[in-house]
């Protein structure tokens, strides 16, 4: 069939199935304006300050008077500053003690909820994903008065077996580890609700073929549970990268990102920009902090993509 | 028909759709571009010289003034001051809201949306706001002379005094009165900073496991009561009238051995302000002498519980024989935004709250609030402070004369304290490097140094 003759009978489907010009007009116009509202606040509150922040990373404003175009220099002076990059690097030991634990730990946790014989997992469940619900301020509160060097309870404890006092929120040794362990204790429900998704679509028939070839049940997990998440994984660490980016309310209410600079990750130094109204440098290292998760991410997900 | 005339036909939807697409892609375009083309910012106040004029008589001054408060206890007192106002100003209605001013002022200021007609604001903070704030210098005159000096300065940006001077927080010293007693220890002897080490020395010598002076771990707060101890001695603070640092001074240096001094002989217990551990400290008498800002009144009254009642205060000691016997440590005003819609109603509240003697007595005096008077502050107005007392003595401070002996530090506080635009930044570099000095990992000459690297570096020179 040549092209002209699919055009013609194209022309003669539309002419038949159509309404009249003037009504499919109408309906068009119809659906731009339902679709619009969208579009408007998209351009308004997504794309605006978007294009605003870039605009703002170019210059030195502080939140009055005019805007100075300084060129690169707020990029040039975050890449140049120890700062920065300490800031990335608490970032990335923060995504190291939370990350690989939170995933590995939901997975097993997810197949151990859906297909072991254990009592209690519905409930089991609720207490794992309770955290994640629970105000941060809260918790937070908690966390101090449990992890405090002089009067916490884990003190107390460790102090029966002859170790400590720790200083887990005051010392540079501990204070990471400490933030990494409130974070894994808030999160891991969502992580939880993502892997028990995906282990839940795996077939049974998978399970029961796998059980006739006798596999165990840790044979089991590494042969089928693993690879079928993989997908669900990728995401989950893609979604995680982002969160431990943005880090802010964990080493904000815990340490306020000390002691020294030990615990202020990069959306923490982040926020001291914006805190101090030097807007400029805060926008830039938002766009630094852009480009940097975007090659994570798709790292990632280059790694993690299974294969077909 | 042919396929050429069907194919816009079919597209006509696309077409369109495309058109549109286009359009709200222009119109984004446009948004995004406009700021670019007048190199203005939406909703951002000029920066520029705006001053604010006379203000109406009382009979003439009509209309709703929008005042945010501190939501916390302060908003409760300055509410009291209303009706007292609305008997000099009737015609005005005093809409006063509770925010977390903080978080919400600058935000308003650089958005220009929803900007209140007048707010309360920390010092420290004034800086960074000064060019979205009225110049008030004019309408302030007649109170120049009653106001503390210091104050002034803390308020003035560029020779313009952009705020109303409020509270006053001068640097006292509390002391725990048994534990002093039973090392033999008298309170009247604790006048320059020597004698404070001796005494803690004593102290620990009668009790080993004592850390009697209490040292801030948070850097924020640390370097704020590093500067009263600063301010104390040469009056100006990390910067002087000019502008220049003065982090490389005898004063610093004097300030930062004493603490490394306290540090090294373990003569100091740190903890953060108010924690659960710095009450236990207090409690359980580790912690006995305390250099603070008038405001630890309010861990002696609310904070501690068996050591309730043994508290007392006097004045700081002083650096060097006959020097100052107080210092500033944080402080507060009322700001004017250029944005607001009734700047001169706000100058009228402001002015009647803290200027006259109904006003303040109103804030300071017993009030449901606080059945004793306001007594972690002071006011900033040599009238009130040299008036009749406005609070009463608490019992959790043995009924001392309180009135008597904060008043005297208030007026006691050098005038040159000058608050950088950038001072809450520099607790990342002064602020940890003395927290550094104090874990024993930095010496003097190493925070001096490392400090003005620092700041000049990150702060002092990416200022315009």
């Amino acid at each position: 069939m040549n092209p002209t003759s699919v055009a013609e009978q194209a022309v003669g489907r539309t002419a038949v199935a159509r309404p009249a010009k003037s009504h499919q007009s109408r309906r068009g116009w119809v659906g731009y304006a339902l679709i619009a509202p969208f579009f408007v606040l998209f351009a308004a509150f997504g794309a605006y300050p978007l294009f605003f922040a870039l605009q703002l990373s170019f210059t030195d404003w502080r939140g009055s008077g005019t805007l100075h175009w300084i060129g690169f220099s707020n990029y040039t002076y975050l890449l140049t500053s120890s700062e920065f990059w300490a800031s990335l690097g608490n970032s990335g030991v923060m995504w190291l003690l939370i990350v690989p634990v939170q995933t590995i730990g939901a997975v097993a946790v997810a197949a151990m909820l859906s297909r072991s014989n254990l009592r209690f997992t519905k409930s089991l469940r609720t207490v794992m994903i309770l955290p994640y619900v629970t105000p941060l301020a809260a918790m937070a509160q908690a966390f101090i008065l449990l992890f405090d060097t002089n009067f916490g309870v884990t003190n107390y404890l460790l102090n029966l077996v002859g170790v400590g006092p720790i200083g887990w929120l005051t010392t540079t040794l501990w204070s990471k580890p400490t933030i990494a362990l409130f974070a894994l204790w808030k999160s891991s429900g969502f992580a939880l609700i993502i892997m028990l998704a995906a282990v839940q679509q795996i077939p049974e028939e998978v399970y029961e073929a796998a059980a006739i070839d006798g596999a165990n049940r840790l044979r089991t997990f590494f042969s089928i549970t693993v690879p079928l998440v993989e997908r669900s994984v990728a995401f989950f660490l893609v979604v995680s990268t982002l969160g431990i980016s943005q880090l802010f309310l964990e080493p904000y209410v815990l340490t306020k990102g000390g002691p020294y600079t030990s615990s202020t990750t990069s959306g923490l130094y982040l926020y001291n920009h914006i805190g101090a109204s030097d807007l400029g440098t805060g926008a830039a290292n938002s766009f630094l902090l852009v480009i940097l998760v975007l090659i994570l991410s798709l790292v990632s997900v280059k790694l993690l993509r299974p294969e077909d | 028909m042919t396929g050429d005339t069907t194919i816009p036909s079919s597209a006509h939807s696309l077409f369109t759709r495309r058109r549109l697409l286009n359009g709200l892609a222009m119109a984004g375009g446009l948004g995004i571009a406009s700021p670019l083309l007048s190199a203005c910012v939406p909703g951002g106040s000029s920066g520029g010289d705006q001053k604010l004029g006379p203000s109406p008589s009382a009979s003439a001054a009509s209309g709703t003034v929008t005042l945010w408060m501190r939501d916390d206890d302060l908003f409760k007192v300055f509410k009291t001051v209303i009706p007292a106002f609305n008997r000099k100003y009737p015609n005005v209605k005093v809409n006063m809201v509770g925010v977390d001013v903080d978080t919400k002022l600058p935000a308003t200021l650089i958005s220009g949306t929803g900007v209140p007609d007048g707010s309360f604001y920390e010092d420290n903070n004034i800086g960074a706001q000064a060019g979205h704030l009225y110049d008030l210098t004019d309408l302030m005159a007649p109170h120049k002379s009653d106001t503390l000096q210091f104050k002034l300065d803390v308020a003035t940006y560029d020779n313009k005094l952009v705020a109303v001077p409020w509270d006053t927080d001068p640097g006292m010293l509390y002391y725990r009165k048994s534990v002093l007693s039973d090392a033999g220890i008298d309170p009247k002897t604790l006048t320059t900073y020597d004698a404070l080490l001796n005494a803690a020395r004593k102290i620990k010598q009668k009790n080993p496991k004592a850390r009697p002076i209490l040292l801030e771990q948070d850097a924020n707060l640390g370097m704020l009561w590093l500067m009263m101890l600063i301010n104390q001695q040469q009056g100006s603070g990390l910067v002087d009238e000019k502008g220049g640092l003065t982090i490389d001074t005898p004063a610093f240096r004097k300030a930062l051995t004493w603490i490394k001094t306290v540090a090294d002989e373990q003569l100091g217990a740190r903890s953060k302000f108010a924690s659960t551990g710095q009450i236990a400290q207090c409690d359980s008498g580790i912690v006995s002498l305390v250099p603070w800002a008038i405001w630890f009144s309010f861990i002696t009254q609310s904070g501690v519980k068996t050591s309730k009642g043994d508290w007392r205060v006097t004045l700081l000691p002083a650096w060097s024989a006959g020097g100052a016997r107080s210092g500033v440590m944080g402080g507060s005003s009322f700001v004017i935004p250029q944005k607001a819609k009734n700047p001169e109603l706000a100058w009228l509240f402001y002015e009647f709250a803290i200027y006259a003697r109904e006003g303040y007595t109103k804030v300071y005096g017993p009030n449901n609030t606080y059945p004793n008077g306001l007594n972690t502050s002071l006011p900033s107005v040599k009238a009130a402070l040299q008036g009749a007392p406005l609070f009463k003595p608490v019992a959790a401070l043995g009924n001392q004369d309180l009135w008597s002996v904060d008043t005297a530090a208030a007026q006691a506080i050098p005038a040159g304290y000058r608050i950088p635009s950038w001072f809450n930044s520099a607790a990342s570099y002064l602020g940890v490097n003395m927290q550094k000095m104090i874990d024993g990992k930095a010496s003097v000459d190493e925070v001096i140094s490392t400090s003005v690297d620092q700041i000049n570096k990150n702060l002092v020179k990416r200022q315009r």
